[in-house]
């Protein structure tokens, strides 16, 4: 998953398609179980949807913007809107499960 | 990081127990969490009629017979609290404190101890109540910390944390003496309701306020749903299949925890079942 600091670059990177976003941080044990599934599922699901991280340390102000309080959060996009906020670990076949139905509105 | 167990089995009453046994049995390397004590339920209760084989005897005396059955099968009991449990897929991840386990399938047979949700307790979680004490206590440097603790074990928890806080409130929930540092305060009263707005910032006791910054309600044992998330639940329930399946793969669940009737003898045939159906499970991912 590639990490997005800057707030341009996370603007551009949602603006089309959809988009999962992994808020984390270094210190959080949840997160760090969590990032290795979704590596898992960006490979399953190369191509149909682009998986990226931010680090709520190093990009307070896109994390307050999309009103993370609790990590780890998952917030999917579709073509630049928020559609949808998983919060907490979840087992990978959830976390399919809840961004399937964005792909078939294609 | 040791290596990766067969199966993990998280409860010493008599599902975790059972399932203990037929995993020794199938030749699983497997670990069992819980208390040495067992059960403090099973210990306390004063004559059981109708676990078959044991007729009138009292919960202790059954008890002891489980200990001795253990012995006898070298089966021992780790004493640590498993905080969290992640479904990696094929396999899970369990939090001990600092410590991590890994384990191929797990057996939950936690009872039906975990308690009540005071108000505002499930609103405030993550937002200042805290269920681990070690997990979070750097985040409560220098801060008012409330422990609000089910079991003389949690002293030592109790006292770690006023090393850390600037102020540490204790509301021992349990009868025995309570021993614990100086400066900690400790508050004679029952808890009715956590409150805050954005975090915690008050505990509303029966008879009293308190300001707090932090709330660490230590009970026995989490709910299940807390434990493992994403397992599914039926209300208060674990929701299995008749041979202990959850809804996560490789994951089981036996005893108090899966549903009524609250019976040892059910707990310890569930428990059974449930070693069984794990051995199944890691027999088949085994050969892959």
């Amino acid at each position: 998953m590639v990490n997005i600091v800057e707030e341009n670059e996370f603007k551009n990177e949602i603006k089309e398609g959809i988009v999962v976003v992994d808020f984390f941080a270094t210190w959080c044990g949840p997160c760090k179980m969590l990032a290795s599934l979704l590596d898992e599922l960006s490979l399953e699901m190369e191509g149909k949807v682009k998986f990226i991280k931010v680090d709520v340390d190093n990009s307070a102000e896109i994390a307050s913007e999309n009103n993370i309080s609790n990590i780890p959060a998952m917030v999917i996009f579709k073509n630049g809107e928020k559609k949808e906020m998983i919060v907490g670990f979840t087992p990978k076949e959830q976390i399919k499960s809840k961004i399937e139905p964005y792909l078939q509105q294609m | 990081m040791s290596d990766r167990y067969d199966l993990a089995i998280i409860g010493s009453g008599p599902a975790g127990l059972s399932a203990a046994l037929n995993a020794k049995i199938r030749k699983k390397k497997f670990i069992i969490f819980g208390n040495k004590e067992l059960s403090t339920k099973l210990a306390k209760a004063e004559k059981i009629n109708n676990y078959l084989g044991f007729h009138g005897k009292s919960g202790a005396e059954i008890k002891d017979e489980f200990s001795k059955h253990l012995e006898a099968m070298n089966i021992s009991i780790t004493e640590e609290k498993v905080n969290n449990i992640y479904a990696m897929g094929d396999y899970f991840t369990l939090m001990v404190n600092e410590k991590m386990y890994e384990a191929t399938s797990i057996i939950l047979a936690t009872g039906v101890n975990f308690g009540k949700p005071f108000k505002g307790e499930e609103e405030f979680l993550g937002k200042g109540v805290v269920y681990c004490a070690t997990c979070d206590a750097p985040l409560y440097k220098n801060k008012i910390v409330t422990i609000i603790a089910y079991n003389k074990h949690e002293e030592a928890e109790v006292n770690f944390m006023s090393t850390i806080a600037s102020k540490v409130y204790y509301i021992p929930m349990y009868k025995e003496t309570v021993e614990v540092n100086e400066s900690v305060e400790i508050i004679k009263d029952l808890p009715v309701e956590i409150c805050g707005d954005n975090k915690v910032n008050k505990l509303k006791l029966k008879n009293s306020e308190i300001d707090t910054d932090g709330i660490f309600i230590l009970r026995e044992s989490v709910s299940p749903g807390q434990l493992v998330p994403g397992l599914k639940m039926d209300v208060n329930h674990i929701e299995v299949d008749r041979k202990m399946k959850t809804n996560l793969k490789g994951c089981f669940a036996a005893g108090d925890i899966v549903g009524i009737p609250y019976q040892y003898i059910k707990s310890a045939g569930e428990g059974n079942i449930a070693a069984l159906s794990a051995v199944s499970y890691i027999d088949e991912i085994n050969k892959k």
